[in-house]
């Protein structure tokens, strides 16, 4: 008697449970950070819909934008571009240049960059803010 | 010393799920190969449980296997490359339908090696002895050709998992091997066979492949020169 082959797992339940790099985190943060900034452009296009609603309305949200929390959120959003902007690099680099034989020292530059113009953008946007503070604590 | 094997077992006749079983073996040292553990569990513990090998020797590429989480070949995994204090699991190759414990059906890993025409394609009659090839010529294709098919790259690779007709990076290796053999006519055939959504066009760089090889073989680097060579030719 012929006995079927069983069927292999899932996409997901494999790749949760197959060993993770460098190479398969760097794949996983680019697709999050993709769809992250997708979505983001769908919620910007809607948040912009107060333009229509004349000039109080958008008045009111841009100053809903200044408050910490959505300094904050943009703070996090930049860290997004950062790194997919830059990893996007590196994998044109790996597929055009030969990028292939190097990917992980690429993959250490894309990190430290992005960190070092994360940690500088958290500086130039809540230096004033913060010092503000504990001008007023004194 | 003592080592426990954590083996998924799967029997078609009985099982309609894989299960795990863990038995426990003496190693010498930490030099032992996986491959020999399997060998003391086969005939001294459990002369039922399945799996291939044949050159013992990391040559025929029958052993691909996934160990603590990720594929190697058994005979050319030693104690010491894993944590052996804790129990190595050892399961089959992800991603492909699994006959019995640790053999995989890799009818369709054959099928897409074939599909890239992997033999040399020259019309011209042949010479009285080889055709010659310049040493520079042939260094091009010598990391390629040490490929011994064991399928741990393509079943490693999350583009396959979740595309079942990606061609797969061993396939795509082969291509390699072939259009860039300056004895070969047949590039252009073999690029518009990879040159589709399924091809070299569904590698993501995610160098799952090449962690895998167990020859050490830079499988995204050999796409990314399909990938130039197509993008040439559009040019
Ligand atoms: C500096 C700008 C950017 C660069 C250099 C860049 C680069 C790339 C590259 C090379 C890929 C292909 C990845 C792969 O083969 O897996 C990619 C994928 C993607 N990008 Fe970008 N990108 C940029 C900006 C954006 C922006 C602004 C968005 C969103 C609005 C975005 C959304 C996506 C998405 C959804 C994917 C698919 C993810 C995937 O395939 O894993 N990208 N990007
Ligand atoms: S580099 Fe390409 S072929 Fe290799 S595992 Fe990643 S997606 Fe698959
Ligand atoms: S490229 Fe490496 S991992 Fe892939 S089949 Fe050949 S030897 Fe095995
Ligand atoms: S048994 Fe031949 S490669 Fe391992």
């Amino acid at each position: 008697m012929a006995y079927q082959p069983k069927p292999p797992d899932g996409w997901l339940k494999t790749n949760l449970k197959y060993n993770k790099h460098k190479g398969s985190w760097a794949w996983i943060l680019h697709r999050i950070t993709g769809l992250g900034l997708t979505a983001y452009i769908y919620v910007h296009i809607y948040a912009l819909t107060t333009l229509t609603q004349g000039e109080q309305a958008f008045d009111n949200e841009m100053k809903l934008f200044t408050t910490p929390v959505f300094k904050v959120l943009e703070w996090l959003l930049f860290s997004l571009v950062l790194y997919h902007a830059f990893n996007g690099v590196r994998i044109v680099l790996v597929d055009w240049a030969d990028g292939a034989k190097y990917h992980k020292k690429l993959l250490t530059v894309v990190y430290g960059l992005g960190v070092v113009l994360f940690i500088g953008m958290g500086v130039l946007m809540f230096r004033e803010p913060i010092a503000n503070m504990f001008a007023s604590l004194r | 010393m003592k080592v426990t094997l954590r083996i998924q077992r799967y029997n078609p006749e009985r099982d309609s799920e894989p299960y795990y079983q863990e038995f426990i073996v003496e190693a010498g040292d930490d030099k032992e190969r996986i491959l020999d553990l399997l060998h003391q569990v086969k005939w001294k513990y459990d002369g039922t449980l399945t799996f291939r090998r044949s050159c013992a020797h990391g040559v025929c590429g029958s052993d691909g296997l996934r160990i603590n989480g990720r594929n190697r070949l058994a005979c050319s995994t030693l104690l010491r490359d894993v944590n052996y204090k804790k129990p190595i699991v050892i399961e089959p190759l992800p991603s492909i339908p699994i006959i019995k414990d640790l053999v995989v059906d890799m009818s369709d890993f054959y099928k897409k090696y074939e599909a890239v025409k992997p033999y040399l394609v020259n019309k011209s009659p042949a010479p009285e002895h080889e055709r010659i090839q310049s040493n520079e010529d042939a260094e091009m294709l010598f990391e390629s050709a040490k490929c011994i098919l064991c399928g741990c790259c393509t079943t490693s690779c999350p583009s396959s998992w979740s595309d079942e007709n990606y061609i797969g990076p061993a396939a795509l290796l082969k291509a390699y091997r072939f259009v860039f053999d300056t004895r070969d006519e047949a590039a252009d055939e073999r690029l518009d066979i990879v040159d589709t959504p399924d091809g070299i066009w569904r590698c993501h760089t995610i160098f799952n492949c090449v962690e895998a090889c167990p020859k050490d073989i830079n499988l995204t680097w050999h796409i990314s020169q399909l990938k130039k060579r197509v993008a040439e030719r559009e040019m």
